[in-house]
């Protein structure tokens, strides 16, 4: 699995407009550490590796892993395989932060706001993502159990007030303000720079480090949640840091990409017909698989019909869409059967 | 040793138990028997821990339930529910791995693996430890948690394993109720405390030693079952009128319920 990551990591930095062969990769990743291997290569392509390549490719890699990790461990937190961030309204919610901070914060807080730059963005998707998974998660407990109705028709209703929410405050948008707004509702990972990539790293590194060590409770939530406690997990605690650590990671993620949806629906699924339910290898695994067909999927982005970039956002509604209908039928079958 | 102080629980100003008290013999199965909303799952939590009563206290080896780390009480009682209603595809072995969890820290011991398969070979579900569990029969799945339940406290000492048991047989066929309660019986020769809710008077004096009768938050008897499983008791506790018999080489008597009671006596008489 990790080897398949490096080489579609590679790959996807080697390709694009401009080629760089995966030995230049290596000649000039090792330049760059001052060390020379005698391996040519152009000014142009280490510019273009270094600025473009590089960082864009680490971000996929980076917010990959974190949605498909988020995705993975709140299906655990809701006992249900049908949860994931944008569904039910937490990626929108934390966009829809976004964009009032674009929007008003400079108006509001002017200092605040340049004071911390990348991460007042990352705080505003964070409270908005966190609200989000809050409240979704109160609204669709039933006697301790998830109404997984109520959870997406709570997901429909969000996603609906944070796009109103959204269309509100693009009417105050200048038009700069506007582009950067699009930009959110699109997503895309074009915006790749190392500035966004150091911003986002903290907090992407602490859902995928932090989720994986919550695997034996996320397993004992699977029997139930006073099930959970009679095995001496404290539930509350639990409960408390995993929607805490998803809210960062989702935060972070559209705080820099926008929405891309379906990534934390499709990937752990994937990864659990592989590896099983059990949330410590199937957390890792869909941490490694997510940030890699991520990865994969902003390289066809790029070069699917260049010089014209794709949204990543279409891309992963296109192959997720489809995705989350079959999931629904089989649900659908299952509890005829039951 | 479990003892049971004096309690009282309401909510919200409705008492749910008044001044319920008994001590719970160790390594005997004690059945709670009582209708619905008598509170007999009510107690059964409030000595899970998981509630507090609102008079009184539960104590268990000595000390009092509120003082019990959660952790430290993992590892000397564990709780079987009627029904689970696992969504991810765990296989048997998993579910019952995690009845090991208040014992590790991230891996499966050794003796974690040695307690897997006894209580796997003591429940029968050994041949099936690698299937999906969601693939597994209402009572194949109902003998997993079993062993799930029963591997969180195998191997603490014997006297310190309170096993409870919320209506464990209600979703099951017969046969697999008398399969299920027969292991349970079995514990307590291994000096397992039991406490079980359970419905059927038949199967409480087939399987208990005590029988702790509840009505309307109230104990109307506790005591071993041939003397709290009486016409008297019976007929307090549920309203219905029953007769005990006897038959030749069974054990102890077993009970009849009204409707059927009065056609036999008529067509006796």
């Amino acid at each position: 699995m990790t080897v398949l990551l490096i080489a579609a990591l590679v790959w996807s930095t080697g390709a694009g407009a401009l080629s760089i062969s995966p030995a230049q990769i290596f000649s000039i990743l090792c330049h760059k550490a001052g060390w020379h291997t005698g391996i040519p290569f152009t000014e142009q392509q280490e510019n273009v590796l270094w600025i473009i390549r590089l960082p864009r490719v680490l971000m996929s890699l980076l917010i990959g892993s974190t949605l498909s990790i988020c995705g993975g461990a709140m299906q655990g937190l809701y006992r249900n395989p049908m949860a994931d961030p944008s569904l039910i309204g937490i990626s929108s919610s934390g966009a829809t932060a976004a964009v009032i901070m674009i929007v008003l914060g400079s108006k509001l807080f002017a200092g605040f706001q340049s004071m911390l730059g990348q991460y007042s963005l990352n705080l505003a998707t964070f409270a908005g993502a966190l609200l989000a998974s809050v409240l979704v998660y109160r609204l669709s407990r039933q006697q301790g159990k998830t109404n997984v109705g109520i959870m997406l028709l709570a997901g429909v209703a969000l996603n609906a007030i944070a796009g109103a929410i959204t269309g509100f405050v693009t009417f105050l948008a200048n038009d700069q303000q506007l582009r950067s707004v699009t930009f959110w509702m699109m997503g895309s990972l074009g915006g790749a720079t190392w500035v966004n990539v150091a911003g986002i790293l903290p907090f992407c590194a602490a859902s995928i480090i932090g989720l994986p060590l919550m695997a034996k409770a996320l397993n004992a939530f699977s029997l139930g949640e006073s099930d959970a406690a009679y095995l001496g997990i404290r539930t509350e605690r639990m409960k408390t840091i995993v929607m805490l650590l998803c809210a960062m990671g989702v935060g972070a993620s559209v705080a820099v990409a926008g929405i891309i949806g379906f990534v934390g629906l499709v990937v752990p699924h994937i990864v659990r017909m592989a590896v099983g339910p059990e949330h410590r290898r199937l957390l890792i695994a869909a941490a490694l698989c997510g940030g890699m067909l991520l990865v994969l999927a902003d390289l066809m982005s790029r070069t699917i019909a260049p010089p014209v970039e794709i949204p990543i956002g279409i891309i992963s509604a296109l192959g997720g869409g489809p995705f989350f209908l079959y999931l629904l039928l089989k649900e659908k079958k299952r509890n005829a059967l039951l | 040793m479990l003892q049971v102080n004096d309690i009282s629980y309401e909510v919200q100003g409705k008492a749910l138990l008044t001044e319920v008290t008994a001590a719970i013999r160790p390594g005997a199965l004690t059945a709670l028997m009582g209708s619905n909303g008598a509170g007999k799952s009510t107690l059964l939590k409030l000595i899970s821990g998981t509630l507090q009563p609102s008079a009184g206290r539960i104590t268990w080896q000595g000390k009092a339930m509120r003082d019990w780390d959660q952790r430290e009480l993992a590892r000397t009682r564990s709780v079987l529910r009627q029904q689970y209603s696992v969504q991810l595809p765990f296989t048997a072995f998993d579910i019952i791995a995690m009845g090991r969890y208040p014992h590790f820290r991230s891996k499966l011991t050794e003796q974690c693996h040695n307690v897997i398969a006894k209580v796997a070979a003591y429940a029968g579900v050994e041949h099936f430890l690698n299937r999906n569990y969601l693939t597994l029969s209402g009572g194949e799945q109902q003998r997993v948690q079993l062993a799930r339940v029963l591997a969180q406290v195998w191997d603490t000492p014997s006297d310190q394993k309170l096993v409870l048991l919320d209506e464990p047989v209600s979703a099951l066929d017969i046969q697999y109720q008398h399969q299920l309660l027969s292991l349970v019986k079995g514990l307590t020769q291994a000096h397992f405390t039991v406490i079980a809710v359970l419905h059927d008077l038949n199967l409480a004096m087939q399987y208990a030693d005590d029988v702790l009768l509840l009505k309307q938050g109230r104990t109307v008897c506790f005591a071993p079952k041939e003397e709290a499983l009486d016409t008297k008791h019976i007929y307090e506790t549920f309203g219905v009128k029953a007769a005990l018999h006897q038959a030749e080489d069974y054990p102890h008597s077993f009970i009849t319920v009204c409707p059927v009671h009065q056609q036999y006596q008529q067509l006796q008489w």
